[in-house]
């Protein structure tokens, strides 16, 4: 093995092995914050940390770190790296280097996610970044305003790139009408982040301007304003919601027409009305993040309708997925399994949202652990549970080899037990009153069981995670050899050989009139 | 990952190599040191001297890396730059849209406006600035026109114009800038004073990268070189800087 090859790589596949890496580094490092916050919070009052700011910096690690440098990275970085230009039939992505730059800007990221360990004032201000605490802290909020700012400069780099890529590079008959779900979900992701990521990069510059060069954005004694902060940050994180959501519903669609061997359920419709209903609406709802702000009556009502209205899209997309598995002839191998789990906590999620979005019932909802708890099933569980169906899912493809199926079952069967153990505690705990963000709940004895619940809980989703990222490591290491398409799919990543070589098919790949990627039961 | 080339002989499709380029990484790093690194240094810690050294390390990766790529992609050729440019537009747009949404939104729930301690701001001065951007537009497209007629000389000529029509755009960008700091009007006075600046400074940082932009073109021009695809993405990138211009003016100096 040519490292230099590895580091200096510009090709597709190998940048996206790259991406994956470095997002389950990251996944690890989050997890464990997580599991350091839940440690503290097994016992009313202190329990491992006597520092509160401490805690905070968990809060921020474990938020900045999921969203930042493992799901977003994972799911535009991995995913779209390695199946895009295979799924489209080109050679590579329409600017190699451009890539290579966007992968190692990621990493630059990571790293200075990770400094945060080791500065003698780590930044303690959630993922959020609010001011006017980020603005007045002692921690070095520099830090979150260039992490922020370089990921979100490699995934503007990326975004262009795989426009580029799937406008320009699609096989010779593949036309818009054959693309992959996922391309079509990944298109989507990556137009919302070019419009949006900038905003959030506008942001959070502000406040760093705000506390080192003595700007004015959020000072209202000088005419500013900090409400503006959280227009424009939401004005983002919302979309990002979106831009996590529809490359995970993507591989999800992929995988369940694999193993249910059945054409994906009203394709224009998904595509259409999911995708493109998803795409239009998504920056017209940011102000649900705000309703208890003091936002004008309005603007609440007004975005309260839009965000009930986006769940029109999205229930088509979930209503494609269970069509798709309806008279299907379904086998359940480990990454189906995960995709059904996704569909589970997808639903609980979603469901769990509605009351969110109402203005009223949201003035008692609102910073509870119901809200912590409906956020993790709709995206950080459902999204993570995703990213492991697709890893094992491409998993024959990306290494040649199989993973191990029986530690496979067993690893999704812990995370899931462990996952309904700690978010719907949680979100059972919220509606009886629990706040989020509380290092010390001495206000609140009554709930200590339910976290010691959730803390065992964390335990055995940490343990099935550990499990399945071993049997990766394992599997590519010494794994029987796979074959070229195993799972017996129709889509054209599965044509070339495992794993594909440097420009993934001797000659390039042309379609077949009749041919698309779910056409199922027929040869 | 060793199994990949423990698979080739496998199936049969020898390789000779993987295609590498050692320039994206050193560019990733070279930021890595000469933004967060060098900024927590001298505003985070106060030690300018660890700020310099960091800089000193960062800068000249990054100049390197971006000669490396040039040379590199100039010799192997990347197409598709125009469409990518018109994506990359649309994210910098946003940018814009957000500043101009931030200060909109100050600017319409304030008591009163401007706030105490707004200077005047001066009335002619960008009108003519109005005027070089407006004409620099023009010169480039001329010079693409006469690059698809086949007059490479001709293209040289009137892109040295148009970089020598930007950079006394920013000249004068920053004689305006030393006039107001003398009368007591910097980005820290009051909220207009950051949005004036920061909008001005977001569209003159623009007007550099623009300006770099015509002098990477400017070396394979010289030599005969240069692709009409590079050209087209470079004027197009001018001419969005051209047109923010107007906003910026409308907004911040006459309403």
């Amino acid at each position: 093995m040519n490292w230099k090859e590895w580091i200096f790589t510009t090709d597709h596949k190998r940048v996206g092995v790259l991406y994956l890496i470095g997002s389950i580094a990251a996944f690890a490092v989050a997890g464990i914050m997580a599991l350091l916050m839940r440690a503290e919070l097994s016992t009313v009052g202190p329990t491992i940390t006597g520092n509160p700011t401490q805690y905070n910096v968990w809060l921020y690690a474990h938020g900045a770190v999921m969203i930042l440098g493992f799901q977003i990275p994972a799911l535009t970085g991995f995913f779209a790296n390695f199946c895009i230009p295979l799924m489209i039939g080109a050679k590579d992505v329409a600017f190699p280097r451009v890539n290579a730059l966007s992968v190692w800007l990621f990493y630059v990221g990571i790293i200075l996610a990770l400094l945060t360990f080791f500065l003698p004032d780590p930044p303690d201000v959630m993922w959020t970044g609010y001011p006017p605490y980020s603005t007045i802290t002692t921690g070095n909020t520099a830090m979150y305003t260039f992490t922020v700012l370089i990921l979100g400069f490699a995934s503007i780099i990326g975004g262009v790139n795989f426009l580029t890529t799937i406008a320009y590079m699609r096989a010779p008959g593949l036309t818009l009408g054959k693309l992959n779900i996922f391309v079509w979900c990944t298109l989507g992701a990556f137009v919302l982040q070019l419009i949006f990521v900038p905003v959030l990069g506008t942001a959070v510059t502000m406040i760093s301007l705000d506390k080192y060069l003595g700007t004015n954005f959020f000072d209202p004694t000088r005419g500013g304003d900090v409400l503006t902060y959280q227009n424009l940050f939401w004005f983002y994180s919302h979309p990002a919601v979106y831009v996590i959501f529809l490359p995970f519903i993507g591989v999800i669609y992929e995988i369940v027409s694999t193993f249910a061997k059945n054409r994906v359920f009203n394709y224009k419709m998904v595509v259409y009305g999911g995708i493109g209903g998803i795409v239009l609406l998504a920056g017209e709802v940011w102000v649900h993040h705000l309703y208890v702000t003091g936002m004008a009556d309005w603007l609440r009502i007004g975005q309260m309708v839009t965000t009930l209205m986006i769940s029109v899209p999205v229930g088509l997309m979930v209503i494609g997925l269970v069509g798709t598995l309806y008279k299907g002839s379904i086998t359940f191998e480990t990454p189906m399994l995960y995709a059904l789990g996704v569909l589970f906590l997808f639903l609980i999620g979603g469901l769990t949202g509605v009351p969110l979005a109402v203005t009223s019932l949201t003035l008692h909802l609102s910073d509870t652990y119901y809200v912590v708890g409906h956020f993790h099933y709709v995206m950080a569980v459902a999204g993570t549970f995703s990213i492991f169906a697709g890893v094992y899912y491409w998993f024959p493809k990306m290494t040649g080899r199989m993973y191990n199926e029986f530690w496979g079952k067993a690893g999704f069967w812990l995370t899931f037990i462990g996952t309904n153990i700690v978010f719907w505690t949680m979100m059972d705990i919220g509606v009886k009153g629990m706040p989020r963000r509380y290092y010390d709940y001495s206000h609140f004895p009554q709930f200590e069981g339910a976290h010691q619940l959730m803390t065992l809980g964390a335990v055995i989703l940490g343990v099935g995670f550990l499990i399945a990222v071993v049997n990766w490591i394992v599997g590519a290491a010494r794994g029987p050899v796979a074959g070229n398409n195993p799972w017996g799919s129709r889509s054209l990543e599965w044509t070339t050989v495992s794993p594909p070589p440097h420009g993934n098919w001797p000659s390039p790949p042309s379609v077949a009139e009749d041919w698309d990627p779910y056409c199922y039961g027929r040869k | 990952m060793a199994h990949e080339h423990a698979h080739d002989g496998h199936h049969g499709a020898a390789h000779a190599h993987w295609d590498t380029s050692v320039w994206p990484f050193v560019i990733s790093f070279g930021i890595l040191f000469m933004l967060p690194i060098a900024f927590s240094f001298h505003y985070a810690y106060n030690m300018p001297f660890a700020a310099i050294l960091s800089l000193g390390i960062g800068i000249p990766l990054i100049v390197a890396g971006v000669v490396g790529w040039v040379n590199e992609a100039h010799t192997q050729g990347e197409g598709l730059s125009y469409g990518a440019m018109g994506w990359f537009i649309l994210a910098e747009a946003m940018i814009f849209i957000s500043m101009f949404a931030g200060y909109w939104y100050m600017r319409l729930i304030a008591p009163t406006w401007p706030p105490a301690g707004t200077v005047e701001l001066p009335k002619v001065m960008p009108l003519v600035m109005t005027a070089i951007l407006v004409s620099s537009s023009f010169t480039i497209h001329y010079a693409e026109h006469l690059l698809h007629e086949g007059d490479k000389s001709g293209y040289v000529k009137w892109l040295l114009l148009t970089i020598v029509l930007g950079a006394c755009f920013l000249g004068m960008s920053a004689y305006e800038w030393s006039h107001l700091f003398h009368e007591g009007f910097t980005v820290k006075t009051n909220v207009f004073g950051t949005v004036f600046f920061s909008i001005t400074g977001l569209h003159g940082s623009h007007v550099i990268v623009g300006l770099c932009i015509f002098l990477a073109a400017l070396k394979p021009a010289l030599s005969g070189a240069l692709s009409m695809g590079f050209a087209r993405t470079a004027g197009l990138y001018w001419h969005f800087v051209d047109i923010i211009w107007f906003f910026v003016v409308s907004q911040v100096y006459y309403w």
